[in-house]
Parts: structure tokens; C-alpha cells; sequence
């Protein structure tokens, strides 16, 4: 069984994946999906991916999918600082840039995204 | 590895009945060009245009800016496992059209990055105001998938860069510069007492438009891993980043690395440069410790005494860059890490993603969110409309009057993080 | 052009008036200039002039810092100026912690542009280095030629309202907000030399210091509470009415150690507050709020706790600098470490 769960509000992912790993799709903002990971993580759940995967600022992109363990622990301080600092980020682009974005825009979004996970899921399973 | 890079400087370029280089200027056929350009069947058709330095030109969205290269003598060829077959390259000599550029554009997604300004306010901000391009416009075939558009994109570029390069084959250069890097024994009994040195060069590598590629191979793929840095003046390294103008590598910036040559300036004199260690950035936390530890693992074993170590990209990288400090600190080298800042657009935001405080000598590229004002210019090549999509900018930085309100991440270059440009910080 | 109107701060050491002896000097306004004045007015040239003086006694500064803000604000805003200058107070703690207090204080009140001028290590500079521009002085009062060349011109630029630069450019200490200049060099050069610096030992600056990072790793949990004894220590500025140490309401100097044993709960006829951050109704009408003597002993009683120790000490943690707190902790904690204390409350507000 794998190890992870993909927390997701990006479409394109879940539908890429739902069935073949767990995945948790939330259509919420890119900002409720770091909150959603941050409570995980304090439940118990280690970050698996950095929740500011790639070079695309928070304030353009809408979609965010992050990888944490499936199996809770004790509360890993590591993971803690990686999500609270991620907020922060997040926190100093605070004006959404594009908030009428077309579709074609969404979409090259959340390939974007897709992408990103991809190549962390390769890291993930690759055993 | 001994390379002599011969400059040919380039002064002016225009296009011309015939492609050559003479007293300086760069003549260029256009339906040459074009003709090797659709030899790629996922390009629809092409464009090509010139930009001169001092003229009133916006080009956007830049992808990828590459200087025209040529293997004169010796092993190899350019761009190694993307155009030329694999081979080991970095010796020999190798001719360089200097002073001339090819630009990319393509609206590969729907947002946009990368403008350069051939004068104005924003040509301070980018090294390539002051370059001859020639700019490549290519339009993809209907339906084109994203992935495919930014390698026909990459790919048109490197090509047109190495037939230009093909120019000066044979063209005495007019200026030669040599430099060398030892085996480890050879390097000892050279230059003893001297501190040894590596550079520590971190590749952005986390997947669509984020990529970079060392002879061909997807930087993500790799463990770390040593290079002679003369590899990456014959394009060993080239850049498939299309996000976050200002902090990317260009493949220009890959095979014109300043770390490199401002470590060979000393080399010899206040520091033997041993070498180069290539790491990359990946999204899975366990690659990011995996990375770093053999990063750190492979500065031991070179018994470094310091090491300049320089990252690419937002966010994320900031992590890699400080667990590959840390890691390479406690190994007993001393290190300077360098590193571009998002500030916020008051300054007053912590700079960095993450921090530690064996991260005590840091440069520093400036601060990306520092809002400017690009004024309207005569001409646009590219996609002039996409200036309202442009990423650091935000829907209405394109006015109506034609200039540009957005932060200084817009420009490509600006806040380059291996220390390119003369940007900084207090 | 009319020249720029200036007001000048300082204490009475530079006054003239005297030392530590003279320090509750109460404010006092003269036309014209006085001491360091003479050489900020040298370098203003005919740009600006310095047309009135305040001094002002450094313990009279901090000790009545609402009364003597008024005072001086008063005088400052009576001779109209243009800009405000404080010090340069160099490594004089009360004196910079006065000069950044004040310059605050004109800045919002008045509305004016202010400069002071400090030692990297003043406590005055960690407190208002994020409020008004301190350009970065030597350490001592030899350092004044150095500290009005920078001083001068910046003051200058402040009040013509003209752009500022970055701090290493203009000469101030790093407020917090970052802004670009263009280097002479690139900055992978950079790099290098500071690498060379780095490997040979030298100085070097960085061109981004990390952000403070003052962590203290827990120790181990106490294995027993029931049979440890527990001290109270406070920055919430509990102290015995009256409170005869003159501990300072904020900017603390100084620590006290009090004596609780056989009180088994803090009255507002016994006890008080010192601190001038917080409103002090509810600390003085039940300092237990702040130190609680009360559930300790009752602790104590229900055998919760091995004991309470008898002494407490308390400070006034307002603006006090971290330097001065570690300096208090590190010389009573001996005492804490001595008297077989295994285990600290702190309390703070």
C-alpha cells in the first residue's frame, strides 16, 4: 500500500490519479489547500513534497497539490516549519494577480501542476 | 580540461542574401534559417526579427536567450546530446559570436514571462539590452500539447544558435581566453597552499517548464554530480526554465556562467578551482535530501576548502540552497551562497523561503517584487498582447498608453542568481 | 530657497552640562546651536541650519517618558522645523534609547522627516532601527567626524524629500526594508572575494544577514514534579509596592529579588507592578495575575509541587534590550542553579 495521500483542489490531477492512488481532491483556493496540508501535518502527517513546488508565484497560480504520509506519527517538526514558512510565503504575494483567468489560462495552470506532481509521484514510487 | 575560448565580437546584424560573419557584423539569410526552423513538423511557421541594442524594442514573452557557439577544434560539438551527438566537450577551442544573441518567444502557456527592454528604464535591468538578437517568433501546430510547444521552442532556438555559431568556424577570433582545470594530483603539485575551491551550480529540475538539461539528460533524473566547467562554455548545460524571468538561467547565462569565470580569474593566484558540482531541485523532499547530502558528500571528498554555492528559481530552491549550505558547512567548507530576494513590493518581507544561520555569507541578486515602470516602446516582437498576462505583472499592467506596470520579476535576468548582473540589496 | 529648519536633540553629557551626575536634566530649549551641533552645522553649509537646541537629562528621558516626551515635542514644535535630529548617541545606552524614543515620537506627532545616528550594539538601535533611519556610528564619541558625514547629507535627502537608498549606500543600519541598488560589481565577483575573505579569516560582510535566530534548547522534562522546587520569575514587572528598586518601567536596567516565603498570595496593599507596557489596574488590584504566588502555593499544599522557592526575581520586560536580559538571566540563574531550584515559571504580559 502506499504511503502517501496527494492533497489536491487541482481537477486534472485527481482525475488523472484517483484511481490508482489515494487522493483527496477539495475544490478550495490555493491557499485553503496549505491549510488543509498545515492541519494534517499537525495531526500527525509528514510533508512528503515542498508545498511551494515550483518557480510559478502563489498569486498567479490557482491550483496546489502537495504529497503527505499516509501514516501518522508524531508531529514532525520539520514538516511544521516547511508548511508555516509555506504560508508565509504565500502571505507576502497576497494580491491576486489574474482573478479573471480564462480557461486556457486554468488549464496551462494546472498542467503546470499536473506536471510538478508527476515527477514527485516518479521520485515517490519508483521503488 | 583546457578550452580556448576565441571571442569574435560581433558590433552589428542584419539579415542578408548570404549567412556570414564579416568585420564584425553578422549577416543572416533569412529563409535559411526559417528553412531549418520547419524542419521541426511541429512548428507551423516562423518568424524572424532583429533586435539591436539602443533601439526603442520590447521583445516578449522571452523563453530561452542563447549565444551562437562553435566547436573550432577539438572533441565534440555544440549543445552536446541536444544538437551535436554525445561526446565530452570543454576542451579544445571554441569560437564564440560575442556580442550576438538568439532569442526565443512563444506563447507556450497562457501566461507569460520574459520581456526584454532594448532600452529605456528596463535595459538596465537585463544583461541582453546590450546584445545583437536575432529573434525567433515561432508559431506551434493546432493542438500542440504544452510540453511538446516548449521543446520545439528549446529546440528551434539551439538549432538556429549553433548554425549562427557555424559562422565563425574558421574565423581567427580577436580575442583568446584559456582556461584550465586540474586533475586532483595535477592540480596539488600546481598549486599548493592554495585554498581548494569548487562551485556548487543548483539546476532548477521540477517538470514542465522547469527544467534544465546536462547533455541531454533531465536534470531531475540525476544524483549530483561533478562537470569541468569548461563543459558548460560548449553548451553541456541548457536551460528548458520558462518560469520566473528574473531568477532563471537562460542557456545564455549556462554557457556564460560568471561564477565560473570570476573563479578562473583567481584561479592560480588566490585559489586552485578544482571544480564544479551540478545538484539539482526537485519537489520530493527525499530527493531534496538526497541531493544535498551528496552534494556536501562530494565537496568532502574533493577536500574543499570553500565552496561558492548558486541556485535557480522561487521558493522551493530556498530550501535546497540552505540544506546544501548547511550540509556543506558541517563538512568543514565554508561556503557563500547567492541568492535573489521577494522582499514584497515594500521591501519589508522576509526575504527567503528559508534560513539558517550557517548561511552567513550570502550575495544577493535584489529584490524581485520591486514594482517598476516599463515606458511604451516603438516596436514589440513577440506577443505584445500577453504583456497582461505577463507573470509579476497582474491583470491592467499592460496600459493603455503601451507601458508596463509590473514587479521587476517580468524582466528576464534581473535578479539572476549566479550573480550575473550588478543588482542588489540592503 | 529658504534654508531647511532644524531641531536638535541631545543629552547633557554633550551639552556640557555635565556626567552621569547630571543626568536628570530636565528639558531645557536654547536657540541656536550647542555642541555636536557645530559640526552637523558645518557640513548643513547653507543648506539647512540648526535653529534651536533641545537637551535633555538621559535619566530624566527614560524615567518620565510620557511627561518628557510631551515636554520636548512642545519645544520642538514651538520652533516650527523642518527636520529633527537626535544625537548621535554612539554606544550611550540611555542616550540612544532617548534619541530613538524621541525621534519616534517627533516623526508621529509632528509629522516631520527625523534622523539619529547610534552604534550597531546601542540597545536604542535593535528598538527603533524599523521606526526612523539610524545611520550606523562608531562606538564612541571619536567616531563624530564619521557619524556627521553620513549624518548630514542623509539629513539632507530627508528632508528635500528625495529618494532614499539602500542602507549600505546612505549609511543607515538595515531597517527591514529591503531596497536595489546597482553594485560596481557583479555579483558572482562578489562572491568570490567574499569567499577569499571567508577562507582567509578576514571580515566580510554579508549582503543578507539571516533572520535572528535566538533559540535555547529545552531541557529535559522534570522527572518528578511532585518533589522539585519551582521558582517564579518574572518581566511582568511584579515587584513589592513601593517598588524600592526603582526598576524602570521600561528600557529595564535592572533586576530585583524579592523574599515570598510565609506569603502565600501578593495583595495590592503588599505588591505592585512596575512595567509601563500594560494597563497595571489588574496587576496591581492582583499581582498574582502576573505572578501567581497564589496557585503555586496551593500547589504546594495539594503536594503537586515539592516547593516554591523563596525568592522570586522580576524585571520589567518592556523595550528592555535582549543583551540586558541575557545579562540578568545569566547572573541570577546561578543563584536559581545554587539554591537547588529545579524547575522556572516564567511569567511574562
Amino acid at each position: 500500500m502506499r504511503d502517501f495521500i496527494i492533497v489536491t483542489n487541482n481537477r486534472q490531477v485527481s482525475d488523472r490519479y484517483e484511481r490508482i492512488y489515494p487522493v483527496e481532491y477539495y475544490e478550495v483556493t490555493y491557499m485553503q489547500t496549505l491549510l488543509l496540508v498545515r492541519d494534517r501535518v499537525h495531526l500527525g502527517h509528514a510533508l512528503l513534497t515542498h508545498p511551494l513546488a515550483g518557480s510559478i508565484k502563489p498569486n498567479e497560480t490557482p491550483f496546489k497539490s502537495v504529497m503527505i504520509s499516509r501514516s501518522k506519527g508524531e508531529t514532525d517538526p520539520g514538516s511544521v516549519q516547511l508548511i508555516e514558512e509555506s504560508i508565509e510565503t504565500y502571505n507576502k504575494f497576497k494580491n491576486k494577480k489574474f482573478p479573471n483567468m480564462s480557461l486556457r489560462m486554468r488549464d496551462d495552470y494546472a498542467q503546470i501542476d499536473l506536471s510538478l506532481l508527476e515527477n514527485a509521484l516518479g521520485s515517490a514510487v519508483e521503488k | 580540461m583546457k578550452l580556448e575560448l576565441g571571442y569574435v565580437h560581433i558590433r552589428d546584424i542584419q539579415f542578408a542574401s548570404e549567412s556570414k560573419v564579416e568585420n564584425g557584423v553578422l549577416h543572416i539569410n533569412k529563409d535559411a534559417v526559417k528553412k531549418l526552423i520547419l524542419e521541426d513538423e511541429t512548428i507551423e511557421s516562423v518568424d524572424l526579427e532583429i533586435a539591436k541594442p539602443g533601439q526603442s524594442i520590447r521583445i516578449l514573452p522571452v523563453k530561452d536567450v542563447i549565444e551562437p557557439r562553435v566547436k573550432a577544434e577539438g572533441r565534440g560539438g555544440m549543445f552536446p546530446g541536444m544538437i551535436a551527438k554525445v561526446d565530452t566537450v570543454g576542451s579544445g577551442k571554441t569560437n564564440v559570436l560575442k556580442g550576438s544573441a538568439v532569442v526565443t518567444t512563444g506563447r507556450i502557456v497562457a501566461f507569460q514571462e520574459g520581456i526584454i527592454d532594448m532600452a529605456g528604464p528596463g535595459a538596465e535591468y537585463t544583461p541582453f539590452s546590450q546584445l545583437n538578437h536575432l529573434v525567433v517568433v515561432c508559431e506551434p501546430v493546432e493542438g500542440l500539447k504544452q510540453h511538446e510547444h516548449e521543446k520545439a521552442v528549446r529546440m528551434a532556438g539551439l538549432k538556429t544558435a549553433a548554425y549562427l555559431g557555424q559562422l565563425a568556424k574558421d574565423i581567427v577570433p580577436d580575442e583568446v581566453h584559456t582556461y584550465e582545470t586540474f586533475g586532483v594530483k595535477e592540480g596539488l603539485e600546481k598549486m599548493p597552499g592554495l585554498p581548494r575551491v569548487a562551485y556548487v551550480q543548483m539546476l532548477q529540475s521540477q517538470g514542465l517548464m522547469h527544467d534544465t538539461y546536462v547533455y541531454g539528460v533531465d536534470a531531475k533524473k540525476t544524483l549530483s554530480t561533478m562537470i569541468c566547467p569548461t563543459e558548460t562554455m560548449d553548451g553541456a548545460i541548457v536551460s528548458g526554465n520558462c518560469v520566473s524571468a528574473c531568477d532563471k538561467n537562460t542557456t545564455y547565462h549556462h554557457q556564460n556562467n560568471p561564477v565560473i569565470e570570476d573563479l578562473f580569474a583567481q584561479h592560480g593566484k588566490t585559489l586552485n578551482f578544482v571544480g564544479m558540482v551540478i545538484t539539482n531541485e526537485n519537489v520530493y523532499l527525499a530527493d531534496k535530501q538526497r541531493s544535498s547530502d551528496w552534494t556536501a558528500k562530494l565537496c568532502r571528498f574533493l577536500d574543499l576548502d570553500g565552496a561558492v554555492v548558486s541556485q535557480e528559481g522561487f521558493g522551493n530552491p530556498d530550501t535546497d540552497l540552505i540544506m546544501n549550505c548547511k550540509k556543506i558547512e558541517e563538512e568543514g567548507v565554508k561556503t557563500v551562497i547567492i541568492t535573489d530576494e521577494y522582499a514584497g513590493q515594500d521591501g519589508r518581507s522576509q526575504s527567503l523561503a528559508d534560513a539558517d544561520p550557517k548561511a552567513d555569507a550570502v550575495v544577493t541578486g535584489g529584490n524581485a517584487n520591486m514594482v517598476i515602470h516599463l515606458p511604451k516602446m516603438d516596436k514589440v516582437i513577440g506577443y505584445a498582447e500577453t504583456a497582461n498576462t505577463i507573470a509579476g505583472g497582474h491583470a491592467g499592467s499592460l496600459n493603455s498608453d503601451g507601458s508596463i506596470d509590473a514587479e521587476l520579476q517580468v524582466i528576464t535576468g534581473s535578479t539572476n542568481e549566479l550573480g550575473f548582473g550588478r543588482l542588489s540589496a540592503r | 530657497m529658504s534654508k531647511i529648519r532644524v531641531v536638535h536633540y541631545i543629552n547633557q553629557f554633550f551639552a556640557n552640562i555635565g556626567g552621569e551626575e547630571k543626568a536628570d536634566y530636565q528639558p531645557e530649549l536654547r536657540q541656536g546651536i550647542v555642541g555636536p551641533g557645530l559640526a552637523l552645522s558645518a557640513a548643513f553649509k547653507d543648506e539647512a541650519e540648526i535653529v534651536a537646541t533641545v537637551i535633555c537629562g538621559d535619566s530624566y528621558f527614560n524615567e518620565n517618558l510620557e511627561k518628557a516626551k510631551k515636554e520636548v515635542i512642545q519645544m520642538v514644535a514651538s520652533q516650527k522645523p523642518d527636520l529633527f535630529i537626535a544625537g548621535p548617541a554612539f554606544n550611550a545606552g540611555r542616550y540612544g534609547v532617548a534619541c530613538g524614543t524621541i525621534a519616534d515620537a517627533v516623526q508621529a506627532e509632528l509629522g516631520i522627516p527625523v534622523l539619529t545616528g547610534m552604534y550597531q550594539e546601542n540597545p536604542g538601535a535593535d528598538m527603533f532601527k524599523t521606526k526612523v533611519l539610524i545611520v550606523e556610528t562608531k562606538n564612541s564619541a571619536a567616531g563624530m567626524r564619521d557619524a556627521v558625514g553620513k549624518m548630514a547629507p542623509l539629513a539632507l535627502k530627508l528632508a528635500r524629500k528625495e529618494e532614499i537608498g539602500a542602507s549600505s549606500e546612505e549609511g543607515y543600519l538595515p531597517n527591514g526594508v529591503r531596497k536595489n541598488f546597482f553594485e560596481t560589481e557583479r555579483g558572482s565577483k562578489r562572491a568570490v572575494d567574499m569567499l577569499i575573505k571567508k577562507l582567509a579569516g578576514k571580515a566580510f560582510t554579508t549582503e543578507y544577514p539571516m533572520p535572528n535566530f535566538d533559540r535555547v534548547k529545552p531541557n529535559p522534562a522534570v522527572k518528578d514534579l511532585s518533589k522539585a522546587t519551582i521558582a517564579l520569575v518574572t518581566s511582568g514587572g511584579i515587584v513589592p509596592k513601593g517598588n524600592p528598586d526603582h526598576i524602570e518601567s521600561s528600557s529595564a536596567s535592572r533586576y530585583g529579588k524579592y523574599d515570598i516565603d510565609g506569603i502565600y498570595d501578593l495583595t495590592s496593599s503588599s505588591f505592585q507592578t512596575a512595567h509601563g507596557g500594560y494597563d497595571p489596574t489588574y496587576a496591581n488590584e492582583d499581582p498574582d495575575r502576573v505572578l501567581p504566588v497564589d496557585v503555586l502555593r496551593d500547589f504546594e499544599k495539594e503536594g503537586k509541587i515539592g516547593k516554591l522557592h523563596r525568592y522570586y526575581y522580576s524585571t520589567v520586560g518592556n523595550g528592555t534590550a535582549v543583551a540586558s536580559a541575557v545579562k540578568f538571566a545569566s547572573q541570577f540563574s546561578k543563584e536559581l542553579v545554587n539554591d537547588g531550584v529545579d524547575a522556572v515559571i516564567l511569567t511574562s504580559t
